[in-house]
């Protein structure tokens, strides 16, 4: 009984990094396309959203058995509040804190008809340090004598990498001309 | 009687170019117990009124300001003398980048809560406060032109009845007017409503006359002999689809090619859009691409469809009225010299030979 | 103010907001159109109250409102 706990904390948790890394190139594709189509990015914005939502289901599970089984001492608490567990505080630390993060962006984004944008947005850019700490948190812990887990692990790791950098290196041109006319004297 | 009733009474409306009722704003600024902004800018092009005003009614100028609110701001562009005369006065002042939308209502306001001076995006007017995009708090704050505060404090001196004696039933009292172009005597001249045009034309020394802008990059054009026999005031010049707004008058004499100047504002126009409004941002500088090639004269006809089409997508669709301006200045050049452009779609604009010839 | 769930609402695009995402004319099934820029026209649509609420909510830029002072 607990060793199969133990097997569906790792299993969902690789589960939740290959989610959680989707919804996010999702979102970078949503934010970072070149060029818009109306009828793509609804596609896209609807699988980001759902998915973002799905992807709670394993975490819980994930975090849910990681307490449970006793293999390794992880308390309640420390599944709420980072760094405190006794059992590798640090490394189970990060992922605590990526779920912290997570929850917020998710909770914000439930709420964003009834929250300022600038709240939301603020909120939902945290999803750029949440990422990478999960991606550590996984990587370093649960899948070091797995070579299938770790390497879809990492395999998560480059494909976010990847979009992460596309992102990054260009806009639409609302937001390149948006940015163009900021830098002129407007104060 | 209050100073709103006195407002009303006398018919003040705002001298800025939008035409809305002062007292009505001073009722809404009283009760939200709002600041006063006094925008001396000029910020629209060919306009030098309130730089007159302040240069040489400052006294009475802040005292109508000291009428309206407790605590007031004077807007000037920055580096203007302008702006050296308020502060020599120790008055505050709030120094305003020279760009055409930063004297805009909404973009002050930002501008005094430590924002851009850029437009803002509002569902109630912004004279009753509100929020930026930054999820800044904006005070109630009441924007006047420096004019209509001048013209306050004659209200209040002289009184409403003095003030109907100018002007017209409907558009009452004096007004100044700004004559510029192709004319002897360039400068700011007091007139009121109901004036012929032919006056302020020969008070200007303007002889040749091909057409005449009104109300700068907010108004629209006349034909040169309309505008002789045309009057001066919102009603007069309603046949021809535009305002007295601002009160500028610019007149384009006969060497001068309309398209080309046309052309030119609208390019000046496309880098002048906050670059907020999508629908500006690329609306005006498509129809200003679009003009410089029929003032070079290589514009396919068919695309001055296209070019309608662009100007009549602008209205309305910004968070100010910043591209609704454009749209109608352009329309109306359009319309007003029609002759002229149908020369340019043919290539056979004498000036525009000549202008190809002397950079040949 | 009535706000029964079968009255109409007014949508009013936030111009500031708008990144042209273009989900707007998707969603709405053409009511909103798109211009060559692909910012949608017109500026405000009145339609059924829940699809007005569907709409907003679907934009991503959250450039929809539902107006105010009806
Ligand atoms: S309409 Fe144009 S000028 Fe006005 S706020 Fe929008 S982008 Fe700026
Ligand atoms: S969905 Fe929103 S951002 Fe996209 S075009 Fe419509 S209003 Fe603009």
């Amino acid at each position: 009984m607990n060793e199969t706990l133990w097997y569906v904390s790792r299993a969902t948790g690789t589960l939740s990094i290959v989610l959680m890394t989707v919804v996010m190139i999702l979102g970078l594709v949503l934010s970072g396309a070149r060029q818009r189509a109306g009828t793509r990015t609804t596609v896209i914005q609807g699988v980001h959203r759902s998915l973002a939502l799905g992807m709670l289901t394993f975490l819980v599970l994930h975090i849910a058995t990681a307490v449970a089984e006793t293999y390794v001492h992880i308390d309640l608490i420390s599944a709420f509040v980072p760094f405190t567990s006794p059992y590798r505080r640090f490394l189970v630390g990060l992922g605590t804190l990526g779920a912290d993060i997570l929850a917020a962006v998710i909770a914000t984004s439930v709420l964003r008809q009834r929250i300022s944008q600038r709240v939301w947005r603020i909120v939902h850019r945290a999803t750029f340090a949440m990422w990478p700490l999960t991606i550590w948190h996984g990587i370093a812990m649960g899948t070091s004598n797995e070579p299938l887990l770790r390497g879809t692990t990492i395999a998560c790791a480059v494909a976010g990498g990847v979009v992460l950098i596309w992102r990054i290196a260009g806009s639409h041109r609302d937001s390149a001309r948006r940015r163009e006319v900021l830098r002129q004297e407007w104060t | 009687m209050s100073l709103v009733a006195l407002l009303d009474d006398a018919g003040l409306t705002g001298r800025g170019g939008a035409r809305f009722p002062t007292s009505i704003k001073l009722k809404s600024a009283l009760e939200t117990g709002a600041d006063l902004i006094v925008n001396a800018c000029d910020g629209e092009i060919g306009v030098h009124k309130d730089a007159l005003v302040v240069a040489e009614h400052l006294d009475a100028l802040q005292h109508g300001a000291d009428l309206l609110a407790r605590r007031v701001q004077w807007a000037a562009h920055r580096g203007s003398a302008t702006e050296r005369r308020l502060r020599n006065a120790g008055l505050r002042v709030l120094p305003v980048p020279s760009r055409y939308v930063a004297s805009e209502e909404s973009a002050l306001v930002s501008l005094l809560h430590g924002g851009r001076a850029r437009p803002i995006m509002r569902q109630a007017p912004i004279s009753t406060g509100g929020k930026d995009a930054q999820g800044r708090r904006l005070r109630p704050t009441l924007v006047l032109n420096a004019e209509t505060v001048w013209r306050v404090s004659q209200i209040e001196r002289h009184g409403a009845a003095w003030f109907r004696g100018y002007g017209t039933a409907e558009e009452p009292g004096p007004r100044l007017v700004t004559m510029g172009g192709n004319v002897d005597r360039p400068g700011v001249y007091d007139s009121e409503a109901g004036v012929p045009m032919r006056d302020l034309l020969e008070a200007a020394g303007a002889v040749d006359v091909r057409g005449v802008g009104i109300s700068g990059m907010s108004g629209g054009w006349l034909r040169g002999r309309d505008a002789w026999a045309a009057t001066w005031s919102d009603a007069g010049l309603a046949p021809y689809g535009i305002p007295t707004g601002t009160g500028a008058v610019h007149v384009l004499g006969r060497s001068a090619c309309p398209v080309d100047h046309l052309a030119q504002i609208a390019t000046f126009a496309a880098g002048e859009s906050a670059g907020q409004c999508g629908p500006c941002m690329f609306g005006v500088p498509a129809v200003a691409s679009q003009l410089e090639r029929l003032a070079d004269g290589v514009l396919p006809a068919e695309e001055m469809l296209d070019l309608h089409h662009r100007l009549g997508m602008l209205p309305g669709r910004g968070a100010c009225r910043f591209p609704d301006g454009v749209s109608r200045f352009v329309a109306s050049g359009l319309r007003t010299f029609s002759a002229e452009v149908d020369a340019h779609l043919a290539g056979e604009c004498v000036l525009m030979q000549e202008r190809a010839g002397a950079t040949r | 103010m009535r706000r029964d769930k079968r009255g109409e609402d007014e949508v009013v695009v936030d111009r500031v907001a708008c990144t042209a995402h273009g989900v707007c004319s998707v969603v709405s099934n053409g009511a909103i159109e798109l211009d060559e820029f692909g910012y949608p026209v017109p500026s405000r649509l009145t339609m059924g109250r829940r699809d007005a609420r569907e709409l907003v909510a679907q934009c991503p830029a959250r450039a929809l409102l539902i107006a105010r002072d009806r």
